[in-house]
């Protein structure tokens, strides 16, 4: 039925949409929370509420309305958040500091990230998506290339080098 | 493999540091210190990569548990009738009704609730037999709507948040609060933050767990209230010092039930609560502290008399 597949009260309809969008949703909180796991929880808190209220959206503005959902949900953590971070300055003068370890990802980053290592030489992409994607150790790669590990280490090692050219100042 | 020196090894110090080979103390050591924090940010810009681009199928599968468990709570519905009467609901109460383009109208039949959430991330949950209506169009604008029956709201923080009714205006900013607007009775708890309650008659400011009620067009005691929400939600319908018939008001619409109170005082006030899962522990519950019987003359009409 096509009235189904617009129904996003229709549990396949639903799915399909969060199949096409889960992922941008996930990506989009990342940027805003810089917290990964933050990210997935409020992803599924999107759906959740898109699923709640299936009736009241029309299909054709799903996307948008999807997106300011995951928008409003981020503004209020960060609400919350603040109120928490000032309760903690207020009442711990001592260790204002933030967490050292904190590196912010910035859109842009991840993009020019993403762009490097499609624009790696051939053999050091090969090795390097092995080994980030297929979670190959240097000596399983070396094995299946027939070079040695060494010669793996090299092309992660240039790869890693070119990635810190290409990404220039920080 | 003996060839692979760990340390001092100019070419492929990068490859072993990624793998954990080689500590992040250690790598400072060997480059400078800029491009310490640039690999350091290449390296989580990697890993964050690969849980962004992860499969999102196993999140589906909780977020259909968390649906579920959601639906499971609302329903607790036992006997044949009540079941064919909550499916005659789902059919005749489709979850929204648009009237025009941009009025957007919530209902819920007997025994039913309603979660929903508006465009500003507010949250309602309406109560059984009560109707909810709002403009999309002009939302944005500003945030009201028209509520007859009785509702919970979660107020995202924003422009002043107002619920009209027959007999007054509740305002606020963003916080929490219970309005329960049936026929002759008035009733607005608030759980969070400030409400302003305005009718043709007074206003007031609610603070947190301060109740207003207004029966019969005249202002009653304010008692305090200590729950953190409405017990309603919860599947259990409370009342503090209230006349009679809107217990049995709540009843009716709970259960879709009539009562012939011919033979009682329905001004008697009532102090308790009832269940929403089950007819028969409602009426009794209800019925039972007040010396009053009830049968079921015919079909869902039920006949209240004294006990001899």
């Amino acid at each position: 039925m096509s009235s189904d597949k617009r129904n996003i009260c229709h549990s396949k309809t639903f799915e399909f949409i969060y199949n096409t969008y889960a992922k941008d949703i996930r990506r989009f909180l990342f940027f805003k929370t810089q917290d990964i796991n933050k990210a997935e929880d409020l992803m599924q808190d999107v759906f959740i509420k898109l699923w709640n209220n299936c009736g009241s959206v029309n299909y054709d503005k799903v996307k948008s309305y999807i997106f300011s959902i995951a928008n409003n949900m981020f503004l209020n953590t960060v609400k919350h958040e603040k109120v928490v971070q000032d309760y903690n300055k207020r009442n711990r003068k001592e260790d204002t500091n933030e967490s050292p370890e904190f590196i912010m990802l910035e859109k842009e980053f991840m993009e020019k990230l993403e762009a490097t290592i499609a624009s790696l030489p051939e053999k050091q992409r090969e090795v390097f998506l092995m080994n980030r994607i297929e979670k190959k150790k240097y000596k399983q790669i070396a094995e299946q290339l027939q070079i040695s590990v060494k010669a793996v280490e090299k092309r992660m090692h240039l790869a890693l080098t070119t990635m810190r050219k290409e990404i220039g100042d920080i | 493999m003996k060839n692979e020196h760990v340390h001092n090894n100019s070419e492929t110090f990068l490859a072993q540091w990624l793998e954990g080979q080689l500590t992040d103390e250690a790598l400072k050591n060997l480059v400078s210190e800029e491009d310490y924090t640039a690999y350091l940010k290449i390296r989580q810009g990697l890993d964050v990569r690969e849980q962004l681009e992860a499969p999102v199928d196993g999140s589906f599968s909780k977020i259909q548990e968390r649906i579920s468990k959601k639906k499971a709570k609302v329903k607790p519905l036992y006997t044949n009738w009540a079941i064919g009467i909550a499916a005659s609901v789902l059919v005749l109460f489709g979850l929204f009704t648009f009237l025009d383009a941009n009025e957007v109208i919530v209902e819920t039949g007997y025994g039913e609730q309603k979660t929903l959430v508006l465009l500003d991330g507010s949250e309602v949950i309406l109560n059984a037999k009560s109707k909810l209506n709002y403009d999309e169009s002009t939302w944005d604008k500003e945030r009201k709507l028209f509520l007859e029956g009785e509702a919970y709201f979660k107020v995202a923080k924003g422009k002043t948040f107002v619920v009209n009714t027959d007999q007054g205006a509740v305002s606020v900013l963003g916080t929490q609060f219970n309005v329960n607007s049936r026929s002759n009775f008035f009733d607005v708890v608030c759980y969070e933050g400030k409400v302003g309650v305005k009718t043709s008659e007074f206003e007031t400011v609610l603070l947190p767990n301060d109740v207003v009620r207004y029966v019969d067009g005249r202002v009653t005691e304010v008692i305090r209230s200590l729950e953190k929400v409405p017990t309603w939600i919860h599947g259990e319908s409370s009342f503090n010092s209230v006349p009679l018939r809107y217990v049995m008001k709540a009843l009716e619409d709970q259960y879709q039930i009539n009562f012939d109170a011919s033979a009682v005082k329905d001004s008697e006030i009532f102090t308790g609560s009832f269940p929403h899962d089950s007819l028969n522990i409602a009426l009794k519950t209800v019925f039972e502290t007040l010396n009053i019987t009830y049968h079921e003359k015919e079909k869902r009409n039920i006949k209240l008399r004294y006990k001899e």
